[in-house]
């Protein structure tokens, strides 16, 4: 979208009064605000309604599922049958978003002021979009803040967990400026993760921590497999094609068959992807059907026209590999849909005797993320449930001890970027007020 | 069906096949151009205002500039073109190349000159080569010698001697096209008419200015860090030029056949300016946006109007609305009306509410809960603002109430402050003369 595409967007919004869309973002962000200041050519304005509640408002316009939060709220859908031009389609404001964050770091408009500093330091541990809008809103607020990134670089799901077409390694560049130029001290290559380590930095001189480590372990369908060549999980793959290793996955992918596990957003990107970078034959198997899939309409979508084969109704139960431990194929049972479960979608069958095997020269699990076993460790104070996530306050990212806060999926368990960022946000807002408290 | 009815028109004895012209511009200003439009539908043209070669013509670079309306393209064109920059003996074959491959497609010679010889040569060869018609043009806006283009429409005795001038020594017919950049356009249609103009044409663009760049404080178009006040022209013009030509309509003292100009791109607006008193129409920003194409639309869209309403000569139409257009002190004002809400079409985006309450009488009330709005009626000064911002077509509509019915007066706020005031109130009786 460039600026007469936003300008003709804008146009086309209904300028409601106390607008929907306004009330579907779960980070508090104000489209009707910042719209009505692109309407009224206060484009300055409507990038400081951005940054101001979401320093990753770059990010979220790019990755965020608009089409089922704010624009799913959108007056304008509702203009469909009484007037063309709504037809059924509400204001691209995910796009709008973005093209505003965008135009900022092209005309170098910077939108918050130095505040007057505070003493106390504290620790952001993980530099995802939970730990950086932790970061950015404490330093906005005079805080010194230091990001603890056990990568090699800085952007945790945002780097190593999505793909390029989606969001450029300079996008996520100009990103993290903003967020440095608050003051926000990164430091990378650091992980918190010696047993009592988290818990340490408050002995440290940090007078308050933030935990946004996420969920980088992968769940696997067969957990007590030795690995097999050519067998990846999503974690694995959407890391090896950002973090130096993208040549190496194209060499695997070219002209040979891959196949992908799995039916949620992550599923997509990873064989979208895979036909992006030359696979002749890409598979999504998945054992329910079309319709119950997790991933986004526009998303399935878009795999389908990026020439994927979506395999329906086959569950996978295992791998062939051959002399040599290169995978060469995947044992499927056909499934049926039965009886609704636990979640109101059909539940897949298994087919009794229809087990057969795609021949594949590569393979990406995709059936989802999990904490790592021993993490916990690192905060052995810190009440975690039966699967490793942390139990923290919804409304201020409280820990069970004092001083410690947590937010995104280490607590909510896989979930959005928007849902990390206003964690992180509410996060240092309580600790602030924590901080401020022990002052007094 | 369309050629069920009668589109041509006779004006000033001279016959066009449909009554859509070009008007004096860019858009006219060679037979390569012309020869196009005369192609696309267009029945006659107003060529581009010749020039006697006495003084060179130059335009600034650039000439024109434009106001958006949001995504809106071209609300409105600002130009600092001048007159031909041809040489006038290239002007002139170009009118006899026409002449003699579109017989039937009149040539109007807009002439320009900046005293009466000048005036009358300019005439005189346009007739000589071919002309069927002249148009004076007493309204250039972005003139700035005394004696010519606006100045002159401005200097009603000039234009009173250069029109009589004129038609001393031609036989055709001759149109005197007027400058919007005054109060009251009658009166020099009047010295026209005077000096023995056979029909007047109007508007001219307005002087205005487009946008001031906000980096060089240089109003646009930014002739090399120079800017002026010049005409401008387009859809955003289109009801001054509609004002001008329905007060000229009315005047019985005029009654001289009427060419309208400003705004015109769709049938719509060519009819708007034919019911208001216009025979012909003339056309340039609306082909600076979108072509000549354009008047395959108008050509259409107006002989199926006919065909719908039953009326089989456009010149049935000229003048139509005129009977209803009145001094707004012949109003009913006894008779009064509030909004009507079809609610099962509201969509909740509640732009009636703000502008009601900000900008109107505070009729409405919100149920947030639904996102609907309830019209209080007693409340509703019928301005129909609502009307206008609301998305939905026809939702918010206008009814008369019964006579006995009356609006709420606007609360005061504090009534206590009445023992405050310092008043009496007003009870001279004003003058006879001033009782309008």
């Amino acid at each position: 979208m460039d600026l007469a595409q936003a300008v003709a967007e804008a146009d086309r919004c209904l300028l409601c009064h106390d607008a929907p869309c306004s009330t579907g973002c779960p980070a508090d962000t104000h489209p009707a605000e910042f719209i009505r200041k692109l309407r009224f050519k206060n484009m300055t304005g409507a990038i400081r309604t951005i940054k101001e509640n979401n320093i990753l408002g770059g990010a979220c316009g790019v990755l965020c599922p608009t089409q089922r939060l704010c624009e799913e709220k959108c007056s304008a859908r509702f203009a469909s049958e009484n007037r063309p031009e709504g037809a059924d389609r509400p204001i691209q404001i995910g796009a709008i978003q973005r093209f505003l964050v965008e135009h900022a770091w092209k005309i170098g408009f910077t939108v918050f002021d130095r505040p007057e500093p505070r003493s106390e330091k504290v620790a952001v541990v993980g530099s995802g979009p939970a730990g950086l809008s932790c970061a950015a809103e404490l330093a906005k607020a005079g805080f010194p803040v230091t990001v603890f990134e056990a990568r090699p670089e800085p952007g945790g799901v945002l780097r190593y967990g999505v793909v390029s077409y989606r969001c450029g390694l300079d996008f996520l560049a100009n990103e993290l400026k903003d967020v440095r130029s608050l003051g926000v001290e990164m430091q990378c290559n650091m992980p918190i993760d010696q047993p009592g380590g988290a818990e340490k930095l408050l002995d440290d001189g940090y007078r308050a921590v933030f935990l946004g480590p996420g969920l980088w372990d992968a769940a696997r369908l067969k957990p007590d497999r030795s690995p097999i060549d050519g067998l990846f999980s999503s974690v694995d793959y959407l890391s090896a094609l950002r973090d130096g290793r993208f040549d190496e996955m194209v060499k695997r992918a070219e002209g040979k068959t891959v196949a992908v596990i799995g039916g949620g957003s992550v599923a997509m990107d990873c064989i979208e992807s895979a036909a992006k970078i030359g696979a002749a034959d890409v598979y999504l198997i998945y054992r329910r059907s079309y319709s119950q899939m997790p991933a986004e309409p526009d998303e399935r979508v878009e795999a389908l026209e990026a020439g994927v084969h979506f395999l329906l109704l086959n569950q996978p139960v295992d791998y062939v590999a051959d002399e040599n431990n290169r995978i060469t194929g995947i044992k499927l049972v056909r499934t049926r849909l039965g009886e609704p479960d636990d979640s109101g979608r059909r539940r897949p069958e298994n087919v009794p005797d229809s087990e057969w095997v795609l021949a594949a020269d590569m393979v990406v699990e995709a059936i989802g993320n999990q904490a790592p076993a021993e993490l916990s460790e690192c905060y052995p104070g810190v009440d975690v449930d039966t699967h490793g996530l942390i139990q923290a306050d919804s409304k201020t990212g409280q820990t069970s001890v004092p001083g410690i806060f947590a937010g995104g999926d280490i607590v909510r368990g896989p979930a959005l970027v928007v849902n990390a960022v206003q964690d992180g946000k509410i996060a240092a807002q309580a600790i602030i007020k924590y901080l401020n408290q022990r002052e007094v | 069906m369309a050629n069920q009815v009668d589109l041509s028109v006779d004006f000033c004895g001279v016959k066009f096949k449909n009554p859509f012209l070009l008007s004096s511009s860019p858009v006219s200003n060679s037979a390569e151009m012309v020869e196009k439009a005369f192609e696309a539908g267009w029945s006659g043209v107003v060529f581009k205002t010749l020039n006697s070669d006495r003084l060179p013509i130059i335009h600034p670079s650039p000439r024109m500039h434009c106001v958006h309306y949001g995504s809106k393209k071209e609300m409105a064109v600002q130009n600092v073109e001048q007159i031909s920059d041809r040489p006038l003996k290239h002007n002139l074959m170009e009118f006899r190349y026409l002449k003699k491959n579109y017989p039937d497609y009149p040539i109007v010679a807009s002439i320009m000159g900046f005293f009466e010889d000048e005036w009358v040569y300019l005439a005189q060869v346009a007739e000589d080569n071919g002309a069927d018609m002249l148009e004076l043009n007493f309204s250039c806006p972005h003139m700035c010698i005394e004696g010519s283009g606006h100045k002159v429409g401005q200097a009603f005795h000039l234009l009173e001697r250069f029109t009589a001038a004129v038609k001393k020594n031609v036989s055709i017919p001759v149109i005197a096209k007027m400058t919007p950049n005054i109060t009251d356009m009658n009166e020099p249609a009047l010295y026209a008419k005077n000096g023995g103009a056979d029909a007047i044409s109007a508007i001219n663009t307005v002087r205005g200015i487009s946008e001031v760049g906000l980096d060089d404080w240089v109003p646009r178009p930014s002739v090399f860090g120079k800017g002026a006040i010049s005409g401008t022209s387009g859809p955003a013009v289109k009801p001054i030029g509609l004002n001008f030509i329905s007060a000229m309509a009315q005047c019985e003292e005029l009654k001289l056949p009427l060419s309208g100009i400003g705004g015109i791109e769709t049938w719509v607006d060519a009819l708007e300016y034919i019911l208001l008193g216009s025979s012909t129409v003339q056309v340039t920003t609306g082909i600076m946006h979108y072509g000549y194409r354009i008047v395959a639309d108008m050509i259409e869209g107006l002989s199926d109007y006919m065909v719908q309403r039953g009326i089989g000569r456009v010149t049935d139409l000229v003048g139509k609305a005129l009977p209803n257009l009145h001094e707004t002190d012949q109003f009913e004002l006894d008779r009064q009306g509030i909004t009507h809400y079809d609610l099962d079409r509201c969509i909740g985006c509640g732009q009636c509410l703000i502008v009601c309450d900000d900008a109107a009488g505070q009729a409405l009330e919100w149920d947030s809960g639904t996102r609907r709005p309830h019209l209080i009626e007693d409340k509703c000064l019928s301005c129909m603002l609502c009307s206008f911002v609301c998305p939905v077509p026809g939702l918010i509509s206008f009814k008369e109430m019964p006579r006995d019915w009356n609006r709420q007066e606007t609360a005061v706020k504090d009534p206590g402050l009445e023992k405050e005031l310092k008043y009496k109130p007003f009870t001279k009786e004003a003058p006879n003369e001033c009782i309008a």
